[in-house]
């Protein structure tokens, strides 16, 4: 027990230990269950002490890491921020924003990006709900099923991209080789300006549509069988019981997915990174695949401007906000 | 592979027994009873027969285009690169090669020569491996401690402040914070910790505290009976001593879910990876080192596909032996 409270201390003792104790008496000292008042709340001195211990490491970490960049992110948006000489950042109002909204470069990362949302997060929540709709059936082999559609999940982001990339390749490609064998005369560019992006929604949608239906599966089988044989008994037809069961029973689970995976294809960078390494400019030089992510990456850390960087971060930020707390809102409403 | 991915079982509807047995039952019953009856089973119809078949054709159409990429890749990482490429036209792009043949690219990519470091010796490759490893180790470890000591203190612990953290961790699970790399990598470089002897340090630091897995510890934390701590308080257990005799013994559960989300998540990193040991090839980790494989001029298909089939294999084994962990964390996202 020795040994322990020593640990105990020494967990307690990186922080200040709060101010109005000094009165107490010695014997008072070592009662564990001394006790302080703050704020007219009252709290145990020793509970007190080991929180804030055990606190520190994710509070010092999460302070520097987390919070940290939130607020240099804040802050260097008002500035001309270079990355290779941080110091002489000065001061330049709002002349970012002014940029940010005149930016051709930036609407067309926005528009790119859009194009991918609107596309393929609904492409991919249909599939995933009606792999498990399939997959909720009680069918022989269910589990061969199961895995077959989740193994594209166990493909990190960059081995797919760099899988599909070699798939799509105009010289030794999959695709054109088989498309050649069957009549194509010419090898399509698909990782260029015209297919480009549609090619990173198939890739995506491909990668993780199992891992949704997986969450969708697990909704399903929370549904007590006994109201679908009620409703059955009450004359109610499949469609009618998917409609009036079903739905309702899985739309939390709907709106989870739907907000999450917005969010994440929001911040589309890998893939397009990886296959299009030129973000497939098409003849009039416009980036066909470069994203709003990868936008402020290629700012921020390609050509340094970390002030302008920020400002396009922040205002994305607020967007995306926007859009993920609106839809909760929304949806929440609905249940 | 045989454990199904969730764990609810239900009865089979078409078990052949049961089948037989029924209808005697349904018989038998009569009036209200036969509602509470066990479901009756229904008979094979030419109808159900052919929507059957339907079904599985059409799952199985489905499981073709879910599968195929990732059976070409490991078809094709175990052929010559003059074998993959004699063969892309044809259906034997999806058979096998030559068994002779079936590990020589795995082999290359351990002996290729801009793979090799001239100074050392040493296979940059296996490198790449051993750097995945230790970057993940050390992530999982420090994940998993900061995490839940923090989550601890804020579901078991009473102290000035703890509300507040709280509400900054959920606040920061629902904002989607676009903090991106670039503030992250400003912060590195501030620190010092960006320099070529320090640039590890950075790498992995930053990813040791997340909110989210403080809110994930901390539901489980709160569900738990407090009766086992107490009692441990009674008996003169300090609380750290209390953490790891009762608490992490009791929580295995979402200590596994956590290391192996962190596993997954540390083992896939990419583009800050990718940023951080751009110029660095002895200290790439396997994700970084693919774009490597893949720039090898003239272009060796063959090859990229053993190293893509390689950095999948870890993620594989963690999927097949660890699903009841994942599902347990996969439901636990889903509860919004």
């Amino acid at each position: 027990m020795l040994t322990d409270s020593k640990q105990v201390q020494e967990a307690g003792s990186i922080l200040p230990a709060p101010a109005e104790n000094s009165t107490a008496g010695e014997r008072k000292r070592k009662s564990p269950n001394r006790h302080f008042r703050l704020f007219g709340k009252d709290y145990r001195l020793i509970d007190s002490l080991i929180g804030l211990g055990f606190l520190a490491p994710a509070l010092i970490l999460g302070i520097i890491f987390v919070i940290a960049p939130i607020v240099v992110s804040l802050s260097y948006a008002f500035t001309d921020a270079y990355l290779l000489n941080l110091s002489t950042a000065k001061w330049n109002n709002f002349a970012n924003f002014g940029t940010v909204f005149t930016d051709p470069k930036m609407w067309n990362a926005l528009g790119n990006t859009c194009l991918f949302v609107v596309i393929a997060v609904p492409l991919q929540l249909g599939i995933a709900l009606g792999l498990a709709l399939l997959l909720n059936k009680d069918v022989k082999g269910n589990t061969f099923y199961r895995w077959a559609y989740f193994c594209p999940v166990m493909l990190s982001l960059a081995v797919t991209s760099f899988l599909w990339m070699n798939l799509l390749n105009e010289q030794e490609g999959l695709f054109n080789g088989l498309l050649m064998s069957m009549g194509m005369k010419d090898p399509k560019n698909f990782l260029g300006s015209d297919y480009g992006m549609y090619a990173i929604v198939i890739v995506s949608v491909w990668q993780g549509a199992g891992y949704q239906m997986l969450i969708f599966l697990s909704g399903l089988k929370n549904i007590e069988p006994a109201l679908y044989e009620a409703a059955s008994l009450d004359g109610a037809n499949k469609w009618q019981q998917f409609v009036h069961i079903t739905l309702p029973a899985i739309l939390p689970t709907t709106s989870f997915v739907l907000v999450t995976m917005l969010i994440g294809a929001f911040r589309l960078i890998t893939q397009p990174m990886i296959m299009t390494p030129q973000a497939a400019a098409d003849v009039n030089g416009r980036e066909t695949t470069m994203t709003m992510s990868w936008y402020i990456y290629t700012q921020g850390l390609t050509y340094s401007e970390v002030g302008y960087s920020s400002a396009i971060a922040l205002v994305y930020t607020v967007f995306l906000a926007t859009i993920a707390l609106t839809l909760r809102k929304v949806m929440d409403v609905k249940d | 592979m045989s454990a199904t991915l969730i764990m609810k079982k239900r009865t089979p509807v078409l078990d052949v027994v049961e089948q037989q047995v029924d209808p005697v039952k349904t018989e038998e019953l009569g009036g209200a009873e036969k509602i509470f009856a066990a479901k009756p089973k229904k008979k094979w119809t030419a109808k159900r027969i052919a929507a059957r078949v339907c079904l599985y054709f059409w799952m199985s159409v489905l499981a073709v285009i879910f599968l195929f990429p990732v059976w070409w890749m490991i078809v094709n990482s175990m052929k010559s690169n003059t074998e993959l490429v004699a063969q892309l036209s044809s259906m034997r792009t999806f058979l096998p090669g030559n068994i002779k043949e079936w590990f020589a690219s795995y082999a290359n990519l351990f002996t290729f020569t801009a793979f090799v470091n001239p100074e050392t010796g040493g296979s940059l490759m296996g490198r790449a491996i051993l750097n995945s490893i230790l970057y993940c180790a050390i992530t999982v470890a420090g994940v998993l401690l900061v995490n839940s000591l923090a989550a601890y203190a804020l579901s078991r612990l009473k102290f000035p402040g703890s509300g507040v953290i709280t509400t900054v961790v959920l606040l920061l699970i629902l904002v989607p914070v676009e903090t991106s790399i670039v503030p992250q990598i400003v912060i590195l470089t501030k620190l010092g910790l960006l320099l070529p002897a320090t640039r590890v340090i950075g790498y992995l630091i930053p990813g040791l505290v997340s909110p989210f897995y403080i809110f994930m510890f901390r539901s489980y934390f709160v569900g738990m009976p407090k009766e086992l701590e107490e009692a441990a308080e009674i008996d003169g257990a300090g609380k750290l001593r209390t953490f790891f005799v009762i608490i992490i013994p009791l929580s295995k559960a979402i200590f596994a879910t956590v290391a192996i989300f962190t596993f997954m998540g540390a083992w896939n990193d990419y583009v800050f990876a990718q940023y951080i040991f751009a110029s660095n090839a002895e200290m790439m980790p396997l994700q970084v080192f693919l774009q490597q494989v893949n720039n090898v001029q003239p272009k060796d298909t063959s090859m990229v596909m053993a190293a893509l089939t390689i950095s999948t294999v870890p993620i594989a084994i963690v999927y097949i032996f660890c699903q009841r962990y994942i599902v347990e964390g996969v439901s636990f996202s889903g509860l919004k």
